[in-house]
């Protein structure tokens, strides 16, 4: 067939290349690179892995205004869960006009920004009414809504997001879950790809066709749809919804999704939604008859996680490795909700993961803590540097992975906010040492501000007196100090939103570091010993516990009781954790 | 501080002024937004010095009960303390406390009050007004006042207004024998309440003072038709070489009309704080982004605002999905309701520089009011500066009272 000839040419526009495929094996350490390139000539991006995506709430990055998203090199790749939108119909952004809808709706560039869109909150545990026999259940501000395979399609086909994850029933009704329920879902889940699929292939027809009258049309993406790897916590569950992607096709679905042989031949990459396994391999392991205060799932455990769930990741690996086992290694592995740098390694170690989300290192900027820590550990920390105090270290001999700044020791603490980075001003003036690495330094417009950036706003004539015509921003000279441990302090007890937006890009910031810490631990020739190593190192030296999230936690909810904001009702929590401070 | 008038509207009082501080040139006449806490709600310094803002003012009373003098001191002053490198203004403690702390008590002494953390009893006296500010390192200071509720009559304000001139003397004195005396400048406070009379003689006392104060803030007033007429009484006798600071005033049309009254700035948190209940400031009048007609709505809140919300295309649409339920919705409304305001008063430099602010006037009254009609007492209080903003309208609506019938309110 002609339009089969067309399709083929059409090549995929997220590609994903790892590192020495030759010998790649199937779980381990790896690196690659993601590549974007759009159908409609639009920038080219790429990104090397292991790397972060960060979370948004309501489509933004909770605490940032669009000039602080733009000037935080470490947002990359954003996701956007799209339920909050699905309390209108149709969803407002579905009726953007221009190119890149979603982009250009949340205000993100696509010359800098990947934008991948889910239809759930990859971090939302919440219980949740069953999924039906053609939907599932999505949570918007005014409630419970229902989104079908079919809305779900015409949605991301009018956002246009660069990625996109098919709908997966999992189930958020209470744990556990019958082997009929897990069957059910993989079925579904299958099913509803293949729907996805389809939709695409009708409408790179469409596409073709619309090409041919018209070049100059905006063309929309072929998009990139990711698969939520289903199957619960069940192995042989999760390897059979794996082996449904291999399959050959069966004869009807074979002609509509031409060329594809294989469901898995459609699939850009494979998502791990760790929330939802977490609440289920905790629902096996306690009776439902005790359940125990502080591990109820849902938006509580936003704020830190408890320590009863830290230490799954062998559990969670061993569920990831058995979807990934037959499946090509050659595609990119993405997961959402680690709940810390030491998970986050072990899953790189273990499994071989290329992108994880920044959700942790965003949430901590909610309550006050300050992220300071390095990959890989060198020997000699470099906390001692510029009289800059290090994080706590607790009896376990172990460091905080950051600081909590709520904590009075901070009040008259003016250093700049981590240990283990620089900030640029000061960094420059070190005389004689102009060659501090630049992994060493904190590019985030809260340790290394610039000004004039891009340019001063006049209002009059006159203004010029006032803000003479400012050199560029890329000018050294433009540094700022660093904002400093006391001022956050200061902010935190003073209820002021500006803490948790310095916070914040401070955090995505030194999560970025750590991601290319270890690539470069990878990138050497006995990378992938060395890495071991370092892992082994990182979780000797930092804790895993994070007692200061725990410490945080209570500090700030607090200083919202101090203020009379204490509320006790989920849903207001998990608000009061989207904006952190009452606006 | 150095003052110069660069030119004089030919029929209004307003004026385009050169203000150098040591952290650089204001342009006046100016809006200053508030950093009560040393933060403008949810933006970093740089931030709002992109904005193409100056002088920002820092809560007098705030920042003594947090940080603190001491962590101020250590830190550097305010400036470093918040990245701040342009010029920053305070008040004098006064208003702050006795309208948020119920204990406060006056005294000839100073202001008495429990402190809201211990409640350990603390005075607040013109000296230690000073002693703050100096730690705070503010390039304006504003004396200490003695502040009765805005609409008193009787023997009270008549006490208050010569108590605050008492403590002016101290405040001078004090800073005076600072070292600071060179690299801060004071600012008297006019007092008197709604009494021509003891308005009067409060400038009369505070103008013998001229020497020793850089400019006069103008305290006490009430938006609407009286406060106005105070406005203009007290602007016509201020020393021309003296900026005048009128305290508490943010509405853009009130803003207009003291520029014209010969008022050189003012501070309010009008547009900090109606962005975080989602009002966007125009032209064209407030627009409450929460009211649901603005859902569907893909155009920015100005196509020729330079802001970065507008600038990034940021759509009423979206706004409408996050405003008070994202902090990023109030930033993206702050950010724009601050250079609105500095629009604004931009826009009224240039016309004042081009000798065309009656005309400048004119038409932002007619686009503001267009269609809900003009408020009486900004069409008499621009009379009484020469300025009939009906002429050539017999049409024109004219609404009683002090107007502003707009979507500010908070509950839409
Ligand atoms: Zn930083
Ligand atoms: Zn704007």
């Amino acid at each position: 067939m002609v339009e089969t000839s067309f399709q083929a040419e059409l090549p995929p526009s997220l590609t994903f290349s790892p590192i020495a495929l030759a010998d790649l094996p199937t779980f381990g350490p790896r690196l690659g690179q993601i590549a974007l390139h759009r159908q409609d000539g639009s920038a080219h991006l790429e990104i090397s892995t292991p790397n972060l995506m960060t979370a948004t709430s309501h489509g933004v990055i909770p605490h940032l205004s669009r000039d602080h998203v733009n000037v935080t090199k470490a947002i990359r790749w954003v996701h956007v869960p799209f339920e909050s939108f699905l309390s209108h119909t149709p969803p407002i952004p579905t009726l953007q006009p221009g190119p890149h809808p979603i982009h250009r709706f949340l205000g993100y560039d696509p010359s800098q920004h990947i934008v991948s869109m889910s239809a759930r909150d990859p971090f939302d545990g919440r219980d949740m009414p069953a999924n039906g026999k053609d939907f599932i259940s999505v949570y918007c501000i005014r409630g419970v809504r229902k989104i079908t395979p079919n809305m779900w399609n015409s949605y991301t086909s009018a956002c246009n997001p660069d990625v996109v994850t098919a709908l997966s029933d999992t189930p958020f009704t209470p744990p556990p879950h019958s082997q009929k329920r897990i069957t059910k879902s993989i079925e579904k889940s299958s099913a509803w790809l293949t729907d996805i699929l389809q939709a695409q292939s009708q409408q790179v027809l469409a596409q073709g066709v619309s090409e041919h009258q018209c070049p100059d049309i905006s063309v929309p993406n072929v998009r990139n749809v990711l698969v939520h790897m289903a199957g619960s916590v069940t192995i042989q569950a999760r390897q059979a919804f794996a082996n449904s992607l291999l399959e050959k096709l069966d004869n009807r679905d074979a002609e509509q999704l031409a060329p594809l042989r294989t469901l898995d031949d459609g699939v850009a990459g494979y998502v791990f939604d760790l929330m939802p396994l977490r609440a289920a391999l905790s629902a096996k392991m306690i009776s439902t008859s005790e359940i125990l205060p502080g591990l109820e799932r849902g938006a509580m455990s936003v704020i830190a996680p408890n320590a009863q769930q830290q230490h799954d990741t062998p559990e969670l690996s061993d569920l990831i490795q058995a979807s990934l086992k037959h499946l090509p290694v050659t595609k990119p592995r993405l997961v959402n909700s680690a709940n810390s740098p030491h998970e986050m390694l072990r899953l790189i170690r273990d499994v071989g993961i290329d992108m994880i989300d920044a959700h942790w290192a965003q949430s901590a900027a909610d309550i006050g803590v300050a992220l300071d820590f390095y990959f890989p550990t060198l020997n000699g920390s470099p906390t001692a540097i510029q009289k800059c105090v290090g994080p706590r270290v607790r009896p376990n001999g172990k460091a905080d992975l950051g600081h909590n700044l709520y904590d009075i020791r901070y009040a008259r603490d003016h250093s700049r906010l981590a240990a283990n980075y620089r900030d640029a001003l000061s960094s420059q003036a070190l005389t004689g040492n102009s060659s501090t690495p630049a992994s060493l330094i904190c590019p985030c417009p809260t340790c290394s501000p610039t000004i004039g950036a891009p340019a001063y706003l006049h209002h009059s004539t006159v203004d010029h007196y006032s803000f003479a015509a400012d050199s560029s921003p890329a000018q050294p000279s433009n540094f700022q100090p660093p904002f400093t441990r006391s001022y956050i302090h200061h902010l935190l007890h003073t209820h002021e939103m500006s803490a948790h937006s310095l916070l914040v890009m401070h955090n995505i910031s030194v999560l970025d570091a750590f991601m290319a810490g270890i690539r470069t631990v990878l990138e050497g020739p006995t990378g992938v010993e060395e890495f071991h190593k370092h892992v082994e190192d990182f979780v000797n030296c930092f804790d895993e516990d994070q007692v200061v999230f725990d410490e945080a936690k209570v500090d700030w909810a607090g200083v919202g009781r101090a203020r009379g904001k204490g509320s006790s009702s989920r849903e207001e929590i998990k608000q009061a954790l989207g904006t952190a401070v009452a606006l | 501080m150095e003052f110069e008038i660069l030119a004089r509207c030919h029929t209004t009082n307003a004026r385009v002024c050169h203000m150098k501080l040591p952290h650089g040139v204001t342009m006046l006449p100016t809006f200053i937004p508030v950093a009560t806490q040393a933060a403008i709600k949810g933006l970093s310094a740089q931030q709002v010095e992109a904005l193409g803002v100056s002088l920002i003012l820092n809560s007098t009373y705030h920042l003594n009960l947090r940080p603190g003098t001491e962590i101020l001191k250590e830190a550097g002053g305010a400036h470093r303390f918040q990245g701040w490198r342009h010029n920053l203004i305070t008040d004098g403690g006064g208003f702050s406390l006795v309208s948020l702390n119920k204990s406060a008590r006056v005294t000839e002494e100073g202001v008495l009050f429990a402190s809201p953390s211990t409640g350990e009893p603390i005075m607040l006296t013109p000296e230690e007004s000073m002693a703050i500010q100096h730690a705070i390192g503010s390039d304006i200071m504003t004396q200490l006042d003695d502040v009765v509720h805005t609409l008193s009559v009787g023997p009270r304000v008549s006490e208050a207004m010569w108590r605050t001139v008492r403590w002016l003397d101290r405040c001078i004195e004090h800073h005076q024998k600072s070292e600071k005396r060179e690299s801060q400048s004071l600012f008297a406070i006019v007092h008197g309440g709604v009494d021509p009379h003891l308005r009067d003689q409060c400038l009369d006392e505070m103008i013998k003072r001229k020497d020793r104060v850089a400019g006069y803030a103008i305290g006490g007033l009430s938006s609407g038709e009286k406060g106005r007429t105070l406005i203009k009484q007290c602007a016509d006798k201020l020393p021309a070489d003296r900026p005048r600071y009128c305290t508490g005033v943010g509405f853009p049309e009130d803003l207009l009309v003291c520029v014209a009254l010969g008022i050189d700035m003012a501070d309010c948190v009008f547009p900090t704080r109606t962005a975080r209940f989602g009002v966007a400031l125009t032209f064209h009048g407030p627009l409450n982004i929460r009211l649901k007609k603005h859902a569907k709505d893909f155009c920015p809140i100005d196509e020729s605002c330079p802001c970065p919300t507008c600038a990034s295309g940021t759509s009423r649409a979206m706004l409408h999905h996050i405003v008070t339920v994202e902090t990023a919705g109030a930033h993206a409304l702050t950010q724009h309701n601050i250079v609105f305001q500095a629009r604004l008063m931009g826009g009224a430099r240039g016309a004042i520089m081009n000798g065309i602010f009656p005309t400048y006037l004119k038409k932002f009254f007619a686009e503001y009011y267009g269609q809900a009609g003009y408020p009486e007492w900004c069409v008499n209080a621009l009379n009484s500066v020469g300025v009939d903003l009906l002429e050539g309208k017999p049409d024109a609506k004219v609404v009683p009272g002090d107007g502003a019938q707009w979507e500010y309110s908070d509950t839409a």
